[in-house]
């Protein structure tokens, strides 16, 4: 039985809240998301970039992204994702809850 | 609000799928081709380039599936996916679909059908509004435990008068009415009833006025309230009926109302009349003739009114002592009086029956499907390679056998309705509540039930079986990757088969002996060529008891004067009627500490005895002088001159009975007759003669030399020569009526024995079945044991050990479950115990003579296996 484990080493969920945050900086497509969640991350989060899409749709349908057919830099045609008002408001309580998990974490790990 | 946006978009995304997928699917190449692009830059060959985008974007498929799993439902979508792709593999294994099919409609059909009438019979409330607080109060007396009897007229006054727990008290009693007036006299089945019987029910007339006080004080007006089914079919609903007069019993009576359809208690009542109530009956506290109803009273619970009654019962017992000797009255709840506890149990048995015969049918199921698992072991391991999760084969699976069992269900039903329309026509008349049973919703809905039920039972262990093999193995296509030890599943489903086959087996095979046993009692009479009818002289025409007599000697002397008649006799109760009419014994006159006694009470006429060829042991029969005139006598029967008179011959004796003459003489004593039940030994009986005593009907019996019934016409005239205008009634032979009498324990074993052969059966084809497979499994063994020598008998016992060793498993349980649940047939069986040793072994011999004629055929086909085709494939 193949195992539906992804490669990357994300925790689960949160690589949805990495789209919603790339996507403050201005409209993306699929490829330059990827792109950039690996270069800002120093190359530490290695995301299996066919899972960017079924997170791409599910943004979609749940109306936090939105979709449009455009013209990238080389004329090639790309489709752009850009962050609605819903998925801004998404996006903080999402990186509120990850902050206090992380914050959690950290307390514990200090006690020695 | 976001979830209604959410829900519109899936939607929408739905109806756009064509276009999204192809937009997904040139987003995600030109996401490849870039990819591509970069890793060229970085210095990778092209096609390089190319192979490590691919492993850097992963599983394209995967995701595009997962992606498309944003769009629609998609839980439906999938489950529709299921469906329609199990349909197709159905569609395509005929042989499998068509087998598996017809195991499930007979399982489900089966079991629906009886479920449908427990349902009906025990199950559902009775049609009164409140019926469970309706309750019977019975008379018991500590002589005849087992006999609920009804209460006499003075202790229920006194009831009425001392009880709490009740809103409302009737008593009534069966009456059997002739109507007369068009051409010929029509029998009907009435009820005598208390004015509040009607306000027990809380019935209302649905035309007229039901009874109100003062009907039954009526001696000119007598009113009558009419069923709906009687005022349907004999008066064409006639919407002016109230207010007609009919002729019954020679009686006009004004008929008062019609009652509803639903209404018709006791059973099969077709009309009402106001209970009027004898001197006689008035005065005896021991008449406990009168059926006592009652409703109770709000917030009462039985409970609370069984105790209430056996405080009265007490105070009864202390203040009559002679009467009321140690009663105990008897609160019943009308439900439980209908359906008693023996038909309960006789029902439950059914249902614990067909039950095994549905698991024996799943288990059959189960282990088809398993061999088609085996069979699409490659595809399943596909589809597991191309990413599905075992969650999701196990589901389609699963989806398979739920279709197989739903459309198993669909034949089911067809099945289940049949049965029970065959039920109706089949089972005896006095089965409880057989009106109520038919096809309803109800049972439409427990056939769906039984079928979901029986697809997860079949399929779950396969699917799971299946769902989890080895996909390596599996591709590979290797035989010997099944080896013997894979058989658990099927070794365990066979024997469970084999175990409840065993214990249907056994339990029918002892339902039948007790039947044959049954049949074969001697009831102390000749029984054969004798045909019976009930003759009832009107008291309005037959006023004085000379007149009464007059008749009864009249009508036997011209019975005696036909040459047909081969002996003539007439009687006031029928035999083996179930109901006895008892009589009291004064206590201490046949000895100090004989204590009142409840007797049997017969009346016969001169050649009872010598008709029905019951021998007289002692003394004389009845003659023609033993009349009113005459001093009085009585015979007893053999049980009780052996009680009473034990050692010493009591013709001569006076007895002392609790009637209007005091003293009777004994003339003869008669051997023992079981004339109330066929299970039952003689009761202690004692003979009046007709002649000499009042009787309200009389039951007429001749030997004839051929088919009794033939004579019925010769046996009116007699009756018309005496009396033009006297009806016969319930004409039948007494075979018939015995017949009649064992007709439901006969249904009921032939069911059984219907429900063990096709439980026998079924285990029959399963272990052809799981034989079959193993020797197929086994084809690459047997060629090398043949290769190396052994001989056909060898592989042919190999193969046979195998069977019978599957039997032996599933026997030895069959055997311990036997020993546990057949106690509980107990009630059921005659003159057999359950726990029978040569039933047992009979049936565990059998069932191993099935597994050897199963695991015949397959074990021929090996011994016909080519050595050197088989070693060739691998």
């Amino acid at each position: 039985m193949v195992r539906s484990a992804s490669k990357s080493e994300l925790l689960p969920g949160t690589l949805e809240m990495l789209i919603l945050q790339t996507l403050t900086r201005g409209a993306m497509h699929g490829y330059g998301i990827a792109q950039h969640i690996q270069e800002i991350s120093d190359d530490v989060l290695q995301v299996e970039e066919g899972s960017l899409y079924p997170a791409l749709q599910r943004l979609l349908v749940k109306g936090w992204v939105k979709s449009e057919w455009g013209t990238s830099a080389n004329n090639r045609r790309a489709r752009y994702y850009t962050l609605t008002s819903a998925g801004k408001k998404q996006l903080d309580v999402e990186a509120g809850n990850f902050e206090r998990m992380v914050h959690a974490i950290a307390r514990v790990m200090q006690t020695t | 609000m976001s979830r209604m946006g959410e829900l519109w978009r899936k939607t929408v995304f739905l109806v756009r799928r064509r276009q999204m997928e192809r937009e997904l699917a040139e987003e995600m190449r030109d996401h490849l081709e870039r990819k591509a692009a970069k890793n060229s830059m970085a210095g990778m060959s092209d096609v390089e380039a190319g192979y490590a985008a691919r492993r850097q974007l992963g599983n394209l498929a995967l995701q595009q599936e997962r992606s498309r799993a944003n769009w629609g439902f998609t839980a439906l979508e999938s489950l529709a996916q299921d469906v329609r792709y199990g349909l197709r593999g159905l569609r395509k294994s005929p042989g499998f679909t068509g087998v598996a099919i017809l195991t499930l409609t007979l399982g489900i059909g089966a079991s629906t059908a009886i479920f449908g009438i427990v349902n009906a019979v025990v199950l559902r409330p009775l049609p009164y509004k409140d019926a469970n607080r309706l309750m019977y109060v019975w008379t018991i007396s500590p002589y005849f435990p087992q006999y609920h009897m009804g209460q006499s007229k003075p202790n229920i006054d006194d009831i009425q008068k001392q009880n709490r727990s009740f809103k409302t008290l009737a008593i009534y009693q069966s009456v059997k009415l002739t109507l007369t007036g068009s051409d010929e006299p029509v029998p009907v089945s009435a009820a005598a009833v208390s004015a509040d019987f009607l306000n027990v029910f809380a019935i209302q007339p649905e035309v007229g006025r039901g009874f109100v006080p003062g009907d039954d004080e009526g001696k000119n007006h007598n009113v009558v309230l009419l069923s709906h089914r009687l005022w349907q079919s004999r008066f064409g609903g006639n919407p002016h009926i109230v207010g007609q007069t009919l002729i019954l019993n020679d009686k006009p009576y004004s008929v008062a109302g019609v009652l509803p359809a639903t209404f018709s208690f006791p059973d099969k009542t077709e009309a009402w009349v106001p209970l009027i109530i004898s001197e006689n009956d008035r005065l005896h506290r021991r008449n406990w003739k009168f059926y006592a109803i009652g409703r109770l009273a709000d917030g009462a619970a039985v409970r609370t009114a069984q105790a209430e009654m056996d405080k009265i019962a007490g105070q009864l017992s202390r203040e009559f002592p002679q009467e009321n000797d140690n009663i105990q009255l008897l609160v019943m709840p009308v439900r439980d009086g209908l359906v008693n506890q023996a038909a309960k149990s006789q029902l439950w048995i059914l249902v614990g029956a067909v039950s095994f015969l549905l698991l024996i049918g799943c288990a059959n199921v189960s282990n088809l499907i398993l061999s088609r698992g085996v069979q699409r072991r490659r595809e399943i391991a596909l589809r597991a390679a191309l990413g599905a999760s075992g969650g999701r084969i196990l589901r389609q699976l699963l989806v398979e056998s739920l279709l197989l069992a739903l459309l198993g269900g669909l034949g089911g039903l067809l099945l289940a309705g049949a049965g029970i329309m065959a039920f109706r026509s089949l089972a005896p008349g006095n089965f409880a509540r057989l009106d109520e049973v038919h096809l309803e919703p109800a049972v439409a809905f427990m056939a769906l039930l039984v079928s979901t039920l029986a697809g997860l039972l079949s399929g779950l262990a396969p699917a799971l079986h299946t769902a989890h093999s080895d996909v390596n193995m599996a591709l590979k296509d290797h035989a010997a990757s099944f080896t013997p030890r894979r058989l658990w599943l099927r070794t365990f489903l066979v024997s469970s088969e084999v175990a409840l086959a065993l214990v249907l087996l056994t339990g029918s095979a002892l339902m039948v002996q007790s039947f044959s046993r049954l049949m074969k009692v001697d009831t102390g009479f000749r029984t054969d060529h004798l045909l019976t009818a009930r003759v009832a002289p009107l008291a309005s025409r037959y006023p004085s008891s000379g007149a009464r007599h007059l008749f009864v000697a009249h009508l036997l002397e011209a019975l005696r004067g036909e040459p047909q008649f081969h002996g003539a006799a007439i009687s006031e109760y029928p035999l083996l009627n179930g109901d006895p009419s008892l009589i009291g014994l004064e206590p201490g006159y046949l000895g100090a500490n004989v204590k009142g006694i409840t007797l049997e009470a017969q009346m016969v006429s001169p050649g009872f005895f010598e008709t029905l060829g019951i021998p007289v042991l002692s003394g004389r029969s009845f003659n023609d002088r033993d009349t009113e005139g005459s001093p009085p006598v009585i015979m007893i029967n053999n049980a009780m001159a052996r009680r009473f008179f034990p050692g010493q011959d009591p013709v001569g004796k006076v007895v002392k009975l609790m009637t209007p003459k005091d003293h009777y003489l004994i003339v003869g004593v008669a051997g023992d007759v079981r004339d109330v039940h066929l299970r039952e030994a003689a009761w202690l009986e004692v003979y009046f003669p007709l002649l000499q005593v009042p009787y309200s009907s009389l039951r007429v019996m001749v030997r004839s030399a051929a088919e009794p019934l033939a004579l019925s016409k010769l046996l009116q005239q007699c009756v018309w020569s005496i009396d033009k205008g006297q009806p016969l009634t319930d004409l039948s032979s007494m075979d018939a009526s015995i017949a009649e009498l064992v007709a439901e324990p006969r249904f009921r074993t032939w069911l059984l024995s219907a429900f063990a052969v096709a439980g026998l059966a079924l285990t029959l084809i399963g272990i052809y079945g799981v034989i079959s497979y193993s020797v197929n499994q086994r084809t690459h063994e047997m060629g090398i044991r043949i290769a190396l020598g052994a001989q056909h008998a060898d592989v042919l016992r190999l193969v046979l050990q195998q069977g019978i060793r599957l039997a032996l498993l599933g026997a030895a349980i069959g055997v311990a479950g036997s020993l546990g649940l057949m106690r509980l047939l107990t009630s059921q069986l005659y003159e057999i115990k359950p726990g029978d040793p040569l039933t047992l072994t009979g049936a565990a011999l059998l069932m191993l003579v099935v597994a050897l004629s199963a695991s015949y055929i397959p074990a021929r086909r090996a011994t016909r296996v080519d050595p050197i085709e088989a070693l060739r494939h691998e």
